[in-house]
């Protein structure tokens, strides 16, 4: 039996590909359509934007949540929150919901059977078939998606809340959904910087193979990095097979940000100066983007990255502690557990690569890189025998200095990185995501939609 | 448990403390690239700090981080007139008076902080 480990399969078989590059083909499928123009879901208390569905829409049609190529019905809903798993076994971690205003649909006037034409800054965008129109409780799919402290105590620690902006986006929710199949009919045209960060999964693989890789590991991010995050990096990348992996393929995720947060241009650009100042030599590094608004969902959350980054051709995912968590709800090895063992409350009775119609990607569990001062350096936080003493990486503390105009030292922060800061705290004003960009960013995404001419139903 | 806050100290607040009973303080940070000085602060102090500035939050070391650029200022100009890293640092950080100008200038912070000038600049 060969040791090698080889680019697995798309999770379930195939890679969607939902997206009409024909303009015609497009025009025909949109003509006569009703058309709707998408909104944000908002946090009922700020108005603040924390979800906008045409994130979910891209990543949907290019294929990154394959084998999934539609909102979900009632029945498929159940099923991903009964065993997290699709109607036709595949796994899947989280309810993808296309709500609507109850308001919204009565003016449409749609039903079962037609089609909606998904506008986005006022173009044609999208077209979604409906298969169903159903209504839910948005707070029960909340709670049920995330889990409970009753029924999920092998990690979940405590009850969710509107501070968690998961539930809070399945929370805001509208309640009524359409369920059906979706298909980008007009290619948005992404901005710099994020024009040079997209690679779907089908190019992604191409690029992988273009540059000789065979295995490859994931990194999941929503931050800029400092030097643990490196040290993450670079020392997950020494688990191949026969050698060290080929190449460590970084996944920003893209979406909603939380006041406080790096803004996604300097997270890229952040990571992308990793390499292109040799720290990690970008013949073994590359850096992507996901468009998805976080749920933060810990262990269910790193069940998606792992589908996501298995689609996307890599071997391999690394997960740390906290991997996609906010606050204390979850066991902060909560990812490792299910990555380890399962989380049979969950209906994961076995680790997902053990499962029937699992995942292939091998997860690598690593704890926490910090600074040793009797060691000297950075240190393993499994190996080194100082725990005592040892100094941790906080992004929190690293924001800190920040703000307060303190460039942090290159032993925690590359200054090239930090620079990158810089440049788009001058364009924005401020360091970190403010309200101003939220707005902003929520106003503007990251795409332009190009003309198009479609005969629409009025 | 009581959370931690730290100071960062660049030169002109090592200065400032220079030959005081704090200078016996100051802590090298990842291997003295950073000094700071270390406060403990008691479950009650934390758990006001969280609620007035609805940001801040406890990190993994288990310091509170995130608060206002002000509110660090402040917090440091009241070691450095106190000479004390105690509990009356916060009872004085927390008078009313302080807290709400803290407070106005940290609602100001949240719209525009000046961005630095890099090193490379200044040359």
């Amino acid at each position: 039996m060969s040791l090698k480990v080889y680019m697995p399969p798309p999770h379930g078989g195939k890679l969607v590909d939902a997206v009409i590059r024909d303009k015609d083909k497009a025009v025909s499928m949109a003509a006569g359509a009703v058309p709707y123009d998408i909104r944000a879901t908002r946090d009922p208390v700020s108005g603040m934007p924390i979800r906008n569905v045409y994130r979910e829409i891209m990543s949907i049609a290019y294929g990154f949540f394959s084998p999934l190529d539609r909102f979900m019905t009632r029945n498929e809903v159940e099923s991903v929150l009964k065993e997290r798993r699709l109607l036709d076994g595949w796994l899947f971690p989280f309810p993808i919901i296309f709500d609507i205003a109850e308001d919204d649909l009565r003016k449409l006037g749609v039903k079962e059977g037609d089609r909606l034409l998904l506008r986005l800054k006022g173009e044609p965008f999208a077209v979604l078939d409906i298969e169903e129109i159903w209504r839910f409780d948005p707070k029960d799919i909340a709670d049920r998606t995330f889990g409970t402290p009753e029924k999920n105590g092998e990690v979940v620690k405590r009850r969710f809340d509107e501070k968690h902006p998961g539930w809070l986006i399945y929370r805001s929710m509208t309640g009524t959904a359409i369920a059906g199949k979706v298909f980008v009919i007009n290619e948005p045209v992404f901005k710099d910087p994020y024009n040079r960060f997209w690679y779907p999964p089908a190019k992604s693989r191409e690029e992988i193979q273009r540059r000789g890789w065979r295995t490859v590991i994931a990194h999941q991010t929503r931050n800029v990095p400092h030097t643990g995050h490196e040290h993450l990096m670079k020392n997950a990348a020494y688990l191949g097979d026969i050698e060290p992996a080929h190449g460590i393929l970084v996944n920003a995720i893209i979406g909603a940000k939380r006041l406080g947060d790096f803004v996604d241009e300097a997270i890229l650009e952040g990571h992308e100066a990793i390499n292109k100042y040799g720290y990690i030599s970008p013949r073994r590094h590359m850096v992507t983007m996901t468009l998805w608004d976080m749920r933060y969902g810990n262990p269910l959350e790193s069940l998606l990255h792992g589908i996501i980054r298995q689609n996307m051709g890599c071997t391999h995912h690394m997960f740390g502690r906290d991997h996609a968590a906010v606050g204390d709800y979850y066991d902060p090895y909560a990812t490792q557990i299910l990555w380890e063992r399962g989380l049979p409350s969950y209906g994961l009775n076995a680790p997902p690569y053990d499962l029937d119609k699992g995942l292939k990607i091998r997860p690598v569990n690593i704890k926490e890189f910090w600074y040793c001062p009797k060691c000297g350096e950075i240190a393993y936080s499994d190996t080194c025998g100082h725990a005592d003493i040892a100094q941790r990486f906080s992004g929190s503390f690293i924001r800190g200095l920040i703000a307060e105009g303190i460039e942090p030292p290159p032993i925690i922060f590359r200054p090239e990185v930090y620079r990158v800061i810089v440049k788009w705290w001058r364009v924005y004003g401020y360091p970190f995501v403010n309200k101003k960009y939220l707005e902003l960013k929520e106003r503007e995404l990251e795409v332009d939609v190009p003309k198009l001419e479609v005969p629409v139903k009025r | 448990m009581p959370y931690k806050m730290a100071v960062i100290l660049d030169k002109a607040r090592l200065e400032r403390i220079k030959g005081t009973q704090l200078e016996k303080l100051v802590k090298d940070l990842y291997g003295g690239y950073l000094k700071v000085i270390e406060l403990e602060v008691p479950d009650d102090i934390a758990q006001r700090i969280l609620k007035e500035f609805p940001r801040a939050r406890i990190d993994a070391r288990g310091f509170i981080e995130e608060t206002p650029v002000v509110f660090k200022r402040e917090l440091f100009e009241v070691i450095a007139q106190l000479k004390s890293v105690g509990r009356e640092v916060f009872e004085e950080l927390l008078k009313p008076e302080r807290l709400s100008k803290i407070k106005e200038y940290a609602a100001k912070e949240e719209e525009y902080l000046p961005p630095p000038e890099l090193p490379e600049e200044k040359k």
